[in-house]
């Protein structure tokens, strides 16, 4: 029952299964490189092929790099999300993030046509700017808006419009822009190479970093925005805070991987679950470290080991969240309840 | 013209009060509170206790006139400094994570700990004593959801304690608990009280608040007034709290009473004081007038120990009954 002894324990163990995972999904793939074999090439006692080299700098390592990055950015959103709104249900995405950025993908895809901007920079950076916009509008809204459960509504009502819009769009899209579409919409982690790599990072790492700085302004608002006045916390402030972070992270992620699904809304339950916590300071790096097992475990489910096929990493993320979402809701009501 | 002005806590001049600057609530509040005070904020459904509350703790800006605490204007200080001398505990208790009673005490040391919130010896010994303060020791490793609403309630002030503030603002602490709860909590906040710190919460519960409150703020139509609850009862303060229902005070009694649909005079004979008691309160209730003289009917109370018995008896005929109930049930029907 006494959690403050538990805590370390389960670090270590997360840690540690992080590692392995990370070294199980680094060998996966059609052409076998270990981590141990990176690191003598790089001591230079033994050198890697040229086509191994190869598929270590354009696909392995970036495909690990997005894994990690999207596992430990996408919980991180949903926690704050859960704080701020003090709801179980709320993810990275309540806010209307992944629909801004998938109007910003389905505006490149379906009008310029698919072709060359779907794997470069047209698609990755529309979708940016889509995911800001409904940043930038919902900063907008959080200045007027006193009510932050309003805030939410808005949020709900917004992300639906632009998913109409979406809808209306793919309807006269031809079939290729179509296919292009449903493509993105799936998720991957696989097509984020190179300068988009560096610069997802460059987005992506600061503000994850950023986060870990202002646990107690998290735990003060697990009481709600009065009681969080009451004990000092500057709500305005932090409200703006919380929109600004979740939406450059949820909002990368998304523009560079497309959405994916129910790791937001999971991991955070799960850490809470493992680490019996409602402590920020403990939360917040604890889901960033669930989050990129999961994510690494999914990339590693994705992959169908032993086949040559894949599986879109949206779908396998969602399978593996609903089943622990359930389970925690229905049979474990007392430490998933918020 | 008071003079100890200087150490007031709150003081409220001209101040005016509501959600939005063309809707005021309320305006013109004259009001002030000391060291060692307890107030009791007192008024109808929607006359703005929750609002002159929230004022009063900056959830809602003031719209005219001064919010004074200590001497200093209150939007003077920044959330932080006023949290560190004024705590608020709201009438219900906010939906939370499931956390131990430990961990939500914990919350109120927010205002003292730096950047992290990291607590030292100094929080922690603040921490236990606030749950000292309510009762809540054996309860520290429990989860949050596990307790009864009242003892979440009780946590939530456990944790308003342990911010150490001067001030605690609670609105309507006692709706929810029962009456040996009630009078706990009450005592609990009469001793916070006794440490030289101030109370003020609001409550429809007259009778507990003038047991002990010092003062009264009674908001009644778009007035609010203050003093002793014994000064507003020579004031007739409280026979115009609730003048435009059918409520009435009954100032010998301390106690508000219905209008009953009256149905006439009775008379009342008996000796035991306790049966005597209870018989009148049934009559009453009832909405008969007491007479020791006269009456269309005589209630006669008879026997004694435990084994009592209740006869009707006019002109024409006698009735007996072995309990107030079964003779309340015979004059219902017979009028």
């Amino acid at each position: 029952m006494k959690s403050p002894s538990r805590s370390p324990l389960i670090f270590v163990l997360l840690v540690l299964l992080l590692v392995l995972l990370f070294l199980l999904d680094f060998r996966l793939g059609s052409i076998r490189i270990t981590f141990p074999e990176m690191l003598a090439h790089l001591r230079g006692t033994q050198l890697l092929s040229h086509e191994q080299l190869i598929i270590l700098k354009s696909f392995r390592l970036p495909r690990l790099v997005t894994a990690l990055l999207a596992g430990a950015a996408l919980p991180v959103c949903g926690l704050q999300m859960q704080t701020l709104f003090r709801n179980p249900l709320a993810g990275p995405y309540v806010l209307g993030i992944s629909s801004g950025a998938s109007f910003g993908a389905a505006v490149v895809v379906m009008s310029v046509g698919a072709g060359g901007m779907v794997a470069g920079w047209g698609l990755a950076l529309s979708s940016w700017v889509g995911a800001g916009l409904v940043m930038v509008l919902l900063l907008v809204v959080s200045f007027r808006i006193r009510d932050v459960m309003t805030i939410l509504i808005l949020g709900i009502m917004f992300s639906s419009g632009l998913n109409a819009i979406i809808s209306i769009m793919q309807y006269f899209s031809n079939a290729s822009a179509l296919k292009s579409f449903i493509i993105w919409s799936m998720g991957s982690l696989g097509n984020v190479t190179g300068s988009q790599l560096l610069i997802m990072s460059g987005a992506v790492i600061p503000v994850l970093v950023f986060t870990l700085f202002y646990p107690k302004m998290l735990n003060g608002m697990m009481l709600g925005e009065e009681y969080a006045m009451s004990m000092g916390i500057r709500v305005r402030r932090s409200r703006i805070i919380i929109f600004a972070t979740t939406s450059i992270l949820a909002g990368t992620i998304t523009a560079f991987c497309g959405p994916i699904g129910f790791i937001g809304i999971a991991v955070p339950h799960i850490t809470r679950f493992l680490l019996v916590q409602t402590d920020h300071r403990i939360l917040l790096p604890a889901t960033m470290i669930t989050g990129m097992v999961i994510m690494l475990f999914s990339d590693i489910v994705s992959q169908l080991p032993g086949t040559d096929r894949m599986l879109p990493i949206n779908a396998v993320t969602s399978l593996i969240g609903i089943p622990v979402v359930i389970w925690l809701v229905i049979l474990n009501r007392k430490t998933a309840s918020f | 013209m008071d003079p100890s002005a200087d150490n007031r806590i709150v003081s409220l001049e001209h101040m005016a009060i509501g959600y939005a600057p063309e809707k005021v609530l309320l305006s013109e509040i004259n009001l002030s509170l000391l060291p060692g005070e307890m107030v009791a904020l007192v008024g109808r459904n929607g006359t703005g206790k929750s609002t002159l509350l929230r004022s009063i703790l900056g959830f809602l800006p003031v719209l005219g006139g001064e919010c004074l605490l200590f001497g200093a204007p209150a939007d003077s200080f920044d959330l932080r400094r006023r949290a560190r001398v004024v705590s608020y505990v709201s009438s219900r208790v906010p939906a939370m994570p499931s956390m131990s009673v430990r961990e939500l005490v914990s919350l109120g040391r927010m205002p003292h700990t730096g950047w992290a919130g990291r607590q030292g010896a100094r929080d922690r010994e603040a921490v236990w004593k606030a749950m000292g303060e309510l009762g809540m020791e054996d309860f520290a490793d429990r989860k949050v959801d596990q307790l009864s609403d009242g003892e979440r309630h009780r946590a939530m002030i456990a944790r308003a304690m342990a911010q150490e503030t001067v001030l605690m603002v609670l609105d309507e602490p006692t709706a929810f608990l029962d009456i040996p709860n009630k009078y706990e909590l009450i005592r609990t906040l009469g001793r916070f009280r006794d440490n030289g710190r101030s109370v003020i919460f609001s409550t429809h519960d007259l009778e507990t608040a003038w047991l002990w409150a010092d003062k009264f703020w009674v908001i009644h139509g778009s007035k609010i007034v203050e003093g002793a609850p014994e000064d507003l009862g020579i004031m007739h303060v409280f026979e115009h709290l609730f003048a435009d229902s059918d409520i009435t005070f009954d100032p010998s009694e301390r106690r508000f009473m219905p209008h009953f649909v009256p149905r006439g005079t009775i008379c009342l004979e008996g000796e035991e004081p306790l049966v005597m008691y209870w018989t009148r309160t049934a009559l009453e209730r009832l909405g008969y007038r007491i007479d020791k003289h006269s009456g269309r009917a005589t209630i006669r109370v008879t026997g004694r120990q435990g084994e009592y018995g209740w006869q009707w008896i006019t002109d024409r005929e006698e009735k007996f009954f072995p309990d107030i109930y079964s003779l309340a049930r015979f004059l219902i029907q017979a009028e």
